[in-house]
């Protein structure tokens, strides 16, 4: 039992860190290696309200994920300035996931440097879990269906398009990126109180790299799609010890195989809002109906 | 040869004026000291022998490309400094040489987007959608699809844009760039790869915008029948190797002895006089 | 005044590897506008290789060098083949070379930790000491460094502009389709070029092997290079040469004056920083889509 609801709880924590990769990287395009940083920020900013402030664990949980999505426009501001440069910024998100794991690892005064910060208690049960994935999966369905979101899809499919249409890249990209950040600290907090510690150690490259499969696996421009890769992707290497060695290698070749041959990924651009009720509603339709503004395609 | 156009109009109602707009890219003037004045509700051409620099004057009006000199005004206000983005909202709205529709999002998606480039509702509301916000969404929804009919794209609202005939990706670009509800249109080449009966339809559908919709235009195309059809009552501009050739009525351009020199080259001349005989 | 000129020396060095790797970032992305992100690995390779040419088979600094230069540029140019070819064939998506990119950067580097071992090695070389100049004290080895990096470097150079295969390259690297269409044979273009960043990897993995150690994830080193190329400029050659002298020696003076934790925090901040005011890098220039 204990080992199922390990499973569920990494498995949930996952999902909503890679909801967030998923919404930088699936819905707006700009690819992100660095969102262990994220997650960390989110998790000390979170473990260090509750130990020391005794601030309640959902408001901390929120406070976390809002200073994780404050410090991405460190990154975001600079970065996106500069325009059509996807690069820049993935670069960008690995420096500072990096930078930031270097300044925890190195200051002992508040966060424990090296050792990590101790002393939570285990706040992160299943239920806790159920409920921030189950609320995370319908914030992020709400937000890329908005016109919010439908700007981003705009952006990574055609930036310059975008840009001429009049949507202002640097505002829009600054939101999603807001978001995802937002995101990631969530999970970051939510895994400080499962395993009552943190050390800068949890938030390297090879976690970046996890969260970034799970997107690429599941599908661009797909919440569900990484919900279950990103879940997946937990629960077999758990079950699979022996796979651990190979699992990044695998996970590489994927990436490479996965783009020369189904780059959507597994999912990709399936949505949960159906979209195929909205093109059968438009095989029906009828202009008569258009004229009175009826149409529910994607309700 | 194009005062008496001029002389008809207010000059203090000029929605867009270049003046001495020029870019050079390493040595090379791609535009030289080009000006222009357009006044509300004109529709005229832009044409000129290949790399002459016509998209090249799109480009700097939507300041995608920096002028190395020269002034842009729009309604009045300098467009110089501003960012594509802010001039598309200030009312020009363009479309593209080589189509750029995003091709993933249906053809429905596409001009939604031109509506909602600023979002009808906060951050905030965007995440519980409340009433106001599901409102604003149901009147994008019926503009998308107003004009989605308007350029007979209404059967293909749910087809990807990439999965739609070239002739129709044309048609779905202009009515996404007249989401946007500019005062300014720019067709970059919309008849390019059209057939005749294509063209011939494509020019009906640009009249009746034109004139349901009062919008000022500056077209560039290569297809002779189609600007010399549409400009037939307003102006063409003639530019060659970034400077301005001529300017003048479909009648005055044909006949101008440098345009056709220039634009045909020295040994198509004579067909294309008989050309323009026949017509 | 001689722990600046000891910290500039050294700077020197450690910049001149930096450029080799920046160059190689630059290279790639001035013709296919894309930042390889497998060059790390490349660079990892290239080091082992040197390494158990060495400590195996005993074999000689120089021939264990030619050998890890020839199997980094196999490696580089087999990984473009698999990996970036039929992409960029069907002009995909700059997301999605990036991320087959950083697929074959996943699966090489933990390939060499499964079959290597992720432990530090020194490299097999014997320490050919220092020399002093005045009050500075010199490593011989950086010193071999520097003068081997810009000879590699300065060969390339003559190669890009001296010759009619560096033409092509060139002309690529300005319009690819066009330069197709003259009859530049892109296969071979795309050959090349990733045999160039085969041998700068490899040179890079060689020296910085020597300098720090050699394991599997040492390329996460070209962080630095990337950041350096982009400080400079992304895309052009000599923008990422003085980029990355400009960081290496700036990174040590942080070391040498302040401490060297936080030598890679500076860096970072050094990106942010230009990025701030010069958007394109020091000496880039915005580059614009053909609309």
């Amino acid at each position: 039992m204990g080992y199922l609801n390990a499973i569920i709880i990494l498995g949930g924590i996952n999902i909503i860190a890679a909801l967030g990769v998923a919404i930088i990287t699936g819905y707006t395009g700009l690819f992100t290696i660095g969102h262990a940083g994220f997650m960390a920020l989110g998790g000390y900013a979170c473990a260090i309200l509750v130990t020391t402030f005794h601030v309640p664990f959902a408001i901390a949980l929120i406070i976390g994920g809002l200073f994780a999505g404050l410090c991405s426009f460190i990154i975001g501001v600079p970065a996106f300035r500069s325009q059509l440069r996807g690069d820049y910024f993935a670069i960008a998100t690995l420096g500072l996931s990096e930078a930031i794991r270097l300044i925890l690892n190195t200051t002992y005064k508040v966060v424990g440097g090296a050792f990590g910060f101790m002393g939570m208690s285990n706040l992160t049960t299943v239920p806790v879990v159920v409920i921030a994935v189950i609320l995370a999966l319908f914030f992020a369905h709400m937000f890329v269906t908005s016109q919010y979101g439908k700007n981003c899809i705009a952006i990574s499919q055609d930036e310059v398009a975008a840009q001429m249409m009049g949507v202002n890249l640097l505002r829009t990209k600054l939101i999603a990126l807001f978001i995802s950040a937002f995101y990631a600290g969530v999970a970051g907090g939510l895994m400080g109180f499962y395993m009552a510690y943190l050390s800068p150690s949890f938030f390297t490259i090879t976690r970046s790299s996890d969260l970034l499969a799970a997107v690429v696996f599941g599908g661009i421009q797909s919440l569900i799609g990484p919900t279950i890769t990103a879940f997946v992707l937990v629960a077999v290497p758990e079950l699979l010890r022996v796979f651990s060695e190979w699992r990044l290698i695998v996970y590489g070749l994927l990436f490479v195989i996965i783009m020369l041959f189904r780059p959507q990924g597994l999912l990709g651009y399936v949505e949960m809002n159906f979209a195929f009720a909205r093109r059968w509603w438009n095989a029906v339709f009828t202009p008569h109906q258009a004229k009175q503004g009826t149409i529910k395609g994607d309700q | 040869m194009s005062d008496s156009i001029f002389a008809m109009k207010n000059v203090s109602s000029e929605e867009i004026s270049l003046k001495n707009l020029s870019v050079q890219f390493g040595g090379v003037r791609a535009v030289d000291n080009f000006s222009m004045t357009l006044y509300p509700g004109e529709l005229v051409g832009l044409i000129g022998p290949n790399g002459a620099g016509k998209t090249t004057v799109f480009n700097l009006i939507t300041n995608y490309i920096k002028p190395t000199s020269g002034e842009i005004f729009f309604m009045g206000k300098s467009l110089l400094g501003k960012s594509p983005d802010e001039i598309c909202r200030m009312g020009i709205s363009r479309t593209f040489q080589n189509i750029r529709l995003f091709p993933q999002m249906t053809a429905y998606e596409n001009v939604e987007l031109g509506l909602h480039n600023v979002p009808h509702y906060s951050l905030l509301e965007a995440f519980v959608r409340t009433p106001r916000a599901r409102r604003a969404e149901a009147e994008t929804r019926k503009r998308a699809l107003e004009l989605l009919e308007m350029v007979n794209l209404k059967d293909f609202a749910g087809e990807r844009a990439s999965s739609l005939p070239y002739g129709l990706q044309r048609r779905l670009e202009l009515a996404r760039a007249m989401a946007t509800s500019p005062t300014l249109l720019l067709l970059d080449e919309p008849a390019a790869g059209m057939n005749e009966d294509e063209c011939n339809e494509l020019v009906k559908l640009i009249r009746q915008i034109h004139e349901h919709m009062k919008y000022t235009i500056i077209m560039i195309e290569h297809h002779m029948n189609v600007v010399m059809e549409l400009c037939k009552n307003s102006r063409i501009y003639v530019l060659n190797l970034g400077s301005l050739l001529a300017v003048g009525s479909p009648k005055e351009i044909q006949t101008n002895p440098q345009v056709i020199k220039a634009y045909l080259g020295e040994r198509k001349h004579a067909r294309y006089n008989s050309n323009a005989g026949s017509q | 005044m001689d722990l600046f000129l000891q910290q500039v020396v050294s700077g020197i060095s450690i910049g001149a590897i930096y450029s080799l790797l920046a160059v190689g970032y630059a290279l790639v992305y001035s013709v296919y506008n894309f930042t390889n992100w497998a060059f790390d690995a490349f660079m990892a390779f290239g080091a082992f290789m040197a390494f158990y040419a060495i400590s195996s088979f005993f074999l000689p600094f120089w021939v264990a060098a030619i050998i890890s230069i020839l199997l980094a540029i196999g490696m580089a140019v087999s990984t473009e083949k698999l990996a970036y070819r039929s992409l960029r064939l069907r002009k995909a998506p700059r997301l999605f070379m990036m991320i087959s990119a950083m697929g074959a950067n996943l699966a090489i580097v933990n390939l060499l930790n499964l079959f290597f071992g992720g432990q530090f090695r020194r490299f097999p070389v014997e320490n050919i000491g220092t020399f002093s100049m005045g009050q500075v004290s010199v490593g011989r080895m950086d010193v071999l460094a520097g003068i081997i990096s810009f000879g590699v470097l300065g060969l390339l150079w003559v190669f890009l502009y001296r010759t009619k295969p560096g033409l092509g390259i060139r002309a690529s690297s300005i319009d690819i389709l066009t330069a197709s269409l003259m009859g530049i044979n892109n296969d071979a273009v795309a050959f090349i070029i990733f045999a160039v960043t085969g041998v700068l990897s490899s040179v890079a993995g060689i020296f910085y092997g020597i300098k720090y150690a050699v394991y599997p994830t040492m390329g996460i080193v070209t962080i630095k290079a990337m950041i350096a190329s982009i400080v400079g400029g992304l895309g052009s050659l000599p923008a990422a040469v003085v980029g990355s002298m400009l960081l290496g020696i700036l990174e040590t003076l942080v070391a040498g004056y302040i401490s060297s934790t936080y030598r890679d925090l500076f860096s970072f901040l050094f990106l942010v920083i230009i990025l701030l005011f010069f958007p394109n890098g020091l000496m880039g220039k915005s580059s614009d889509e053909k609309l």
